[in-house]
């Protein structure tokens, strides 16, 4: 700043007073003050003040106003020159000028008075609407304050905010505006109108929930997502958000209170539309789900393929262990029929799962009894067990007779949990619970407990015990056989049949229980069994039910054995019978066993297939000895030699009917119905 | 479901039976495991069938002959399954209808050449079956 050339002697008040002098009248100032007049038009001073294109104010030191420049004019919201010219500071601001504010300009002369340097403050107006900063420069002479310049400049503050506020506006791909304390629109920009549809006109004072889903409002989403950015100083969301036309898009929002010193003034809000990211991204998903289809589809294709000469291998061994091997030709045999077996479960296993994995897996609807499966299976494991673990099974009395569901894959849990209690069990109990957990109009809710007292397991690994692969002995030394799969795809069975899978503890302290449920159809045996009836008395006129359908309702609950000495036959005539609705039958390799089995205290046999021709013990003797026995089971003898006549002769050797071999099915039907029929109460 | 090229080698309703076992029609994996257990268990009977010919143990190749007749006629292969009767029949030394009794000699001979027809009718079989299966050009 030029010093001032002025040599007006201007000041009657050499020493100011500390506060700002009372304002004198405008006469009284004209007497004793100089005029504006005094500083001459065309005088540097007068050039360079009135003319400087920085709002330039001059004081004098009794602050009276000397000199003003015609930028400061045109800015201060002044009517002219004149009007502020000669006038006592006090007059004029806050009153006739806009800015300083008389406070801020009192503070600022006298700093500069006290300092005698320039002295620069930065002002805002109350409403916000102008900022300035101002430079207040003392001038003295020798020693003797003269005069105060106060060089202006304006809306520095101002000019930044409205580059913020333009580039906030115009920004389209963000939807950036502010909420006031209650979460009601303040200000509204360019994206927030593509983004949701609204003009700024009909959205500014609505409340912010207009964008959230009816649900989200009612569980006042909205309202705790502004308490969450109280809290935490800011709140981020994915979610769905709707347009004014009710369309959706997927949005990113953020949310931060805004604060001027320590009040709340609302939140800044920017929303980012995201529905072309999470298109991508389900279509990655889409993409490796497909990827993992074809993986399991393959190892269900090459399960298969290995598979078929797998059972090739097994069945020759067992053909080849019939022969005459020695000792030690035996023992290898042996061997290779244990590991076969075992590499066969795994076979079995990998196709079990990736069959499910790749969701070409189905649960068939046939009529199942839960406690038959239970004993079936309980018969299975206790042939040749060893005296401990000790089986045990609590069947509920109100279980079921009969129940819709898949008896396969149930009796495929049931079993694969029992053989691992079994197998992980050396002493105490291996113990079988079946309940009835739930019962609606329509289904049973069963659930199956298999507790034991074996080794348990460690709670580090129980969460990963139905993942797929993984075992619980790991170690290099492993004791137990398996693939690691037969509890996944337990699981998977448990979920397929609308239950779930589960493992706790056993409370009694050693050993674990894991449990499943699984949901039934209800089937209303009433009606079934006067189907039944019904069907009997029309069996020789046309029976309005086939007669497979009638077997299957028969042959609930019917255990059956089959003696058969030839396993393709064996396997055939199994596959027949499951078809037909057994799902309880029982496998005897020649007549001998056929005895065996089927003279217990309580006949455990609804009825028999007896093949005529079978090493150790033929099919006629083997009757001869059941009825000996007492035994009245019905026995249908299966001969290829079929001749005529041979009907007669076998009935009268004690059996209840023939059928010739190989076995028609419609045939097999006819006889069993016939035998079965016998033993229902109709 | 008529097999190609099985001719009257396969009884159609019997080997139709089976194949209606089949969960899936497609894979058909219940019935292929069947015949191809069958095909392990013919090979392993004409094994025996040649070592008791050698033996001149007449009652184990009448069984053997009743073995195979069983498994066969399961499965419908009329060819097979009439052959291992007459082996059957041959071993109990009578004629191929198992009426007149026959001499020890007449009868292994007819075993030996009964045998022989019944392995080239078992490989006939097995042809159109493994292509049946897809397995086999």
């Amino acid at each position: 700043m030029l010093p001032t050339s002025s040599g007006h002697g201007l000041s009657s008040q050499q020493h100011p007073p500390a506060p700002l002098p009372e304002p004198a009248t405008a006469a009284a100032r004209h007497q004793a003050e100089p005029s504006p007049s005094q500083v001459e038009d065309g005088s540097l001073a007068y050039d360079i003040f009135r003319h400087t294109p920085i709002p330039t104010l001059v004081l004098d030191s009794s602050l009276v106003i000397c000199q003003v420049s015609d930028s400061y004019v045109a800015v201060s919201g002044a009517c002219s020159r004149e009007e502020i010219v000669g006038c006592h500071a006090d007059d004029i601001f806050d009153q006739r000028v806009t800015f300083p504010t008389r406070d801020s300009a009192r503070k600022a002369i006298q700093t500069a008075r006290e300092s005698k340097k320039p002295y620069v403050f930065e002002d805002l107006l109350a409403d916000g609407t102008i900022a300035w900063s101002i430079r207040t420069i003392p001038i003295s002479r020798h020693g003797n304050l003269r005069y105060f310049v106060m060089e202006v400049e304006l809306e520095k503050q101002v000019s930044t905010n409205e580059i913020f506020r333009i580039l906030v506006e115009t920004v389209k791909d963000y939807a950036i505006f502010m909420l006031d304390p209650h979460g009601n629109i303040a200000t509204w920009n360019k994206g927030a109108e593509v983004f949701k549809g609204y003009k700024r006109e009909e959205i500014l004072g609505k409340n912010f929930s207009n964008f959230y889903s009816q649900e989200d409002r009612d569980n006042d989403k909205p309202g705790r997502e502004l308490a969450i950015a109280l809290r935490d100083g800011r709140v981020e969301d994915e979610g769905w958000r709707y347009r004014k036309d009710g369309s959706k898009f997927w949005a990113n929002v953020v949310i931060t209170p805004v604060y001027r010193g320590d009040t709340l003034i609302g939140f800044s809000k920017v929303t980012r539309d995201l529905t072309e990211r999470r298109a991508a991204e389900s279509r990655l998903i889409a993409a490796y789900e497909e990827a993992s289809k074809l993986k399991s589809e393959f190892l269900a294709n090459m399960s298969h393929e290995i598979r078929t000469p797998m059972h090739g291998v097994l069945a020759a061994l067992t053909l080849l262990l019939d022969t005459n091997l020695d000792t030690e030709q035996l023992e290898l045999a042996r061997v290779i029929e244990e590991s076969g077996a075992v590499l066969l479960q795994v076979i079995n296993d990998i196709l079990d799962y990736s069959k499910l994995a790749s969701g070409c897996f189905s649960i068939s609807d046939d009529i199942l009894s839960v406690s038959d499966i239970i004993q079936s299976v309980f018969r299975s494991f206790q042939k040749g067990s060893e005296p401990e673990p000790i089986l045990e099974r609590h069947l509920d009395p109100s279980l079921p007779k009969a129940a819709g569901g898949d008896s396969l894959r149930y009796r495929q849990i049931v079993q694969n949990l029992m053989s691992n209690a079994i197998k992980f069990t050396e002493k105490g109990y291996v113990r079988v619970n079946a309940t009835l957990q739930e019962e609606n109009e329509e289904t049973y809710t069963i659930l199956t407990e298999v507790v034991d007292t074996g080794i348990g397991v460690p709670a580090t690994t129980s969460k990963s015990l139905f993942t797929p692969f993984t075992q619980f002995d790991n170690s290099a030394t492993k004791r137990y056989k398996g693939t690691g799969l037969g509890l996944s795809i337990s699981r998977s069975l448990a979920e397929l049949m609308g239950g779930s899978i589960g493992f706790r503890p056993n409370p009694e302290g050693k050993g674990s229980v894991f449990w499943f449920t699984a949901k039934l159809k209800k089937v209303n045996q009433l009606k079934h069994l006067d189907a039944i009836q019904d069907n009997f008395k029309a069996l020789a006129a046309e029976a309005p039910m086939s007669l497979f359908e009638e077997m299957k309702l028969v042959a609930i609950n019917k255990r059956i054995l089959l003696a058969e000495d030839n396993p393709i036959n064996q396997k055939v005539c199994v596959k027949m019978l499951a078809g037909l609705g057994f799902d309880n039958i029982d496998l005897a390799a020649d007549g001998s066993e056929a005895v065996q089995m089927s003279t217990k205290d309580s006949p455990p046999y609804d009825v028999i297939l007896m093949d005529i021709n079978m090493p150790v013990l033929d099919g006629v003797a083997a009757t001869k000895e059941i009825r000996h026995a007492g035994v009245q089971t019905p026995i249908v003898a299966m001969t290829a030699n079929a001749l005529k006549g041979q009907a007669e002769l076998y009935i009268s050797r004690g059996m209840n009917d023939y059928i010739s071999k190989p076995v028609d099915r419609k045939l097999l039907v006819t006889a069993l119905l016939k035998c079965l029929k016998r033993d229902t109460p109709a | 479901m008529a097999v190609p090229g099985a001719s009257d080698s396969i009884d159609e309703a019997t080997f139709d039976q089976i194949l209606e076992m089949d969960e899936d029609q497609k894979e058909r994996e219940f019935s292929k495991s069947i015949v191809y257990d069958f095909f392990t268990q013919a090979e392993s009977t004409f094994g025996k069938m040649n070592a008791n010919l050698e033996q001149k143990d007449f009652k184990m190749l009448s069984e053997l002959g009743h073995f195979l007749k069983g498994s066969s006629a399961t499965l419908g292969l009329t060819k097979v399954k009439d052959s291992c009767e007459k082996i059957q029949h041959f071993g109990n030394r009578k004629d191929e209808a198992g009426n007149k009794t026959i001499s020890d000699d007449e009868a292994l001979s007819k075993l030996r050449t009964t045998i022989e027809q019944a392995k080239q009718e078992f490989y006939d079989v097995e042809k159109v079956l493994k292509r049946f299966y897809h397995d086999e050009p």
